[in-house]
């Protein structure tokens, strides 16, 4: 929270596909069947783990506000998609 | 004018034989901002023109501050899945290709349902682009349409 007790703004994430798209495959792949919370950059995974409130707890935590992360629910390698 | 974004390559750990032997999935998968009354998250979210709404896990309500105790509801079916109950509110949506922002309000659904993304689908999202979607350079185009009133 800020100081007035709201949340802060979203984050500008517009560097953010060009890096996500990027990342390194394997690493993704050691996180697959978890939610992340990637920085807003795209660049890294700021926390991992097997819920999105998980995530939401461990961000808290660190002292992260979780609007100031991406989160993404990564698929299993062998899963066709039918949503 | 046009936001575009690559698709991503999602490794997988066989060769994929209705693509030709490929160790990819190719998918049209961008980041996407969702604003509620308190606060907002932000998701990596499938553009799906086979979905009839865009949906969210109804885990992310609360998180927005949105109630959805007397909220319109309905019911949805996926490939291999029950009906499951949707229930809608208005949000803020945002996304952004690095060069062009969009943002406008839509309805969305929220369900219990299992999601592997977030769905972005016509009602709420598709509704207001015309959507290019380049299977030979693996990248979507998203242009605003005469229906889209945000900024």
């Amino acid at each position: 929270m800020n100081e007035n007790g709201k949340p802060p703004p979203p984050p500008d994430i517009g560097r953010f596909h060009e890096n996500w798209i990027a990342f390194p495959r394997e690493e993704r792949l050691k996180y697959a069947g978890k939610f992340v919370a990637w920085s807003p950059d795209g660049l890294s995974i700021v926390v991992s783990g097997d819920s999105e409130q998980e995530v939401e707890e461990k961000l808290v935590a660190m002292g992260i506000h979780p609007s100031q992360v991406v989160g993404e629910n990564i698929p299993p390698p062998d899963e066709a998609l039918f949503l | 004018m046009t936001l575009r974004f690559r698709y991503i390559l999602e490794g997988v750990s066989h060769a994929v034989v209705p693509l030709g032997g490929r160790w990819v999935r190719p998918r049209p998968v961008i980041g996407v901002t969702v604003v509620g009354p308190s606060n907002s998250r932000l998701r990596m979210a499938l553009l799906d023109t086979g979905g009839d709404d865009t949906l969210f896990p109804e885990s992310l309500a609360p998180l927005l501050g949105i109630d959805l105790t007397s909220a319109p509801s309905g019911t949805g079916k996926g490939v291999g899945l029950g009906p499951v109950p949707l229930r809608y509110a208005q949000v803020g949506l945002r996304i952004t290709d690095g060069k062009e922002y969009r943002e406008w309000t839509g309805w969305v659904g929220f369900t219990p349902a299992p999601l592997r993304y977030p769905i972005l689908g016509f009602a709420g999202c598709l509704q207001f682009f015309t959507a290019t979607f380049h299977g030979d350079r693996e990248e979507v185009e998203l242009a605003v349409n005469r229906l889209y009133a945000g900024t």
